[in-house]
């Protein structure tokens, strides 16, 4: 299996972003189709996505033909400007080692380098060895560990008691 | 000194937000690292597409600072998307002149976030910390923010410019 696609993901593939997202995490929490399709393709995008599409006839064993995905958007840096934020990005377990991961890592790269950002961020859990040896050998640096930085928030609950104060 | 305001910041403000910036910069001796101009924090704040949002704290022109500033505190803020949850407001950025702090501005514009992540429908507001700054660590700690990368281990990572454009040759 070699062949594949890139590209833009459409409103139409709203149900396959959530099944993928769904399939990529553990957890309780659950985003909502509705959510999705508002957020990404109404008047506002909060996000974008790519999706890797197959053929039909090498469809996965479940009969889907988008098998990965990555999602992104802008952020700011205050000192330099624009960032590319790589929120999520995954592909089917059956579909991998066939370069997909690194053809959408390219486009992702060329889109950052086309929209003159800066640099392309993401967090990496600090056990997903696998994750961060991947973005290393393509020139990822740590910045919590050469900076220092640190994930901080202040979830709903919490703000809301900011506010009544 | 107690009168303030804080409002949205409008083009005019640039000038301002981008002399904040530095002065946090210089703060964390980055200063040099600065090379946004004004003309960028216009273009991309107030354009078709704003790539982000400030609150500018202003006090009357007989508090001015004693360089002869009004606007003496700003927010940088953005919104992100976790594809979980959806919509969070990003804080990137956060810093009141020294001699104005204590007064509640700080306070006044966590609270003034805070809103405005309620009325966006955010399901959180995220933000990093280095982990060297007590001070600031202690300010967000005592208003309910919790440490995510003590405690779901996660680290920050850049493929910077220079990466990206080796990545995109290949």
């Amino acid at each position: 299996m070699a062949n594949f696609i890139l590209r833009k993901a459409e409103s139409k593939d709203v149900s396959d972003i959530l099944r993928l997202i769904k399939v990529s995490k553990v957890g309780d929490m659950v985003q909502h189709f509705v959510d999705l399709l508002e957020d990404g393709f109404g008047d506002h995008p909060f996000y974008h996505c790519f999706v890797a599409e197959v053929p039909k006839d090498q469809q996965s064993s479940e009969g889907y033909t988008v098998v990965g995905f990555a999602m992104y958007y802008f952020t700011y840096d205050p000192w330099i400007g624009k960032l590319l934020y790589l929120e999520d990005f995954y592909v089917m377990e059956e579909f991998r080692g066939f370069g997909i991961g690194s053809q959408i890592l390219k486009v992702l790269s060329e889109t950052a380098v086309k929209t003159r950002c800066s640099s392309m961020h993401f967090i990496v859990a600090e056990n997903n060895t696998q994750s961060i040896d991947f973005y290393k050998r393509r020139g990822a640096s740590d910045l919590s560990l050469e900076e220092g930085w640190r994930l901080f928030a202040i979830q709903k609950e919490e703000l809301l008691k900011i506010t009544a104060k």
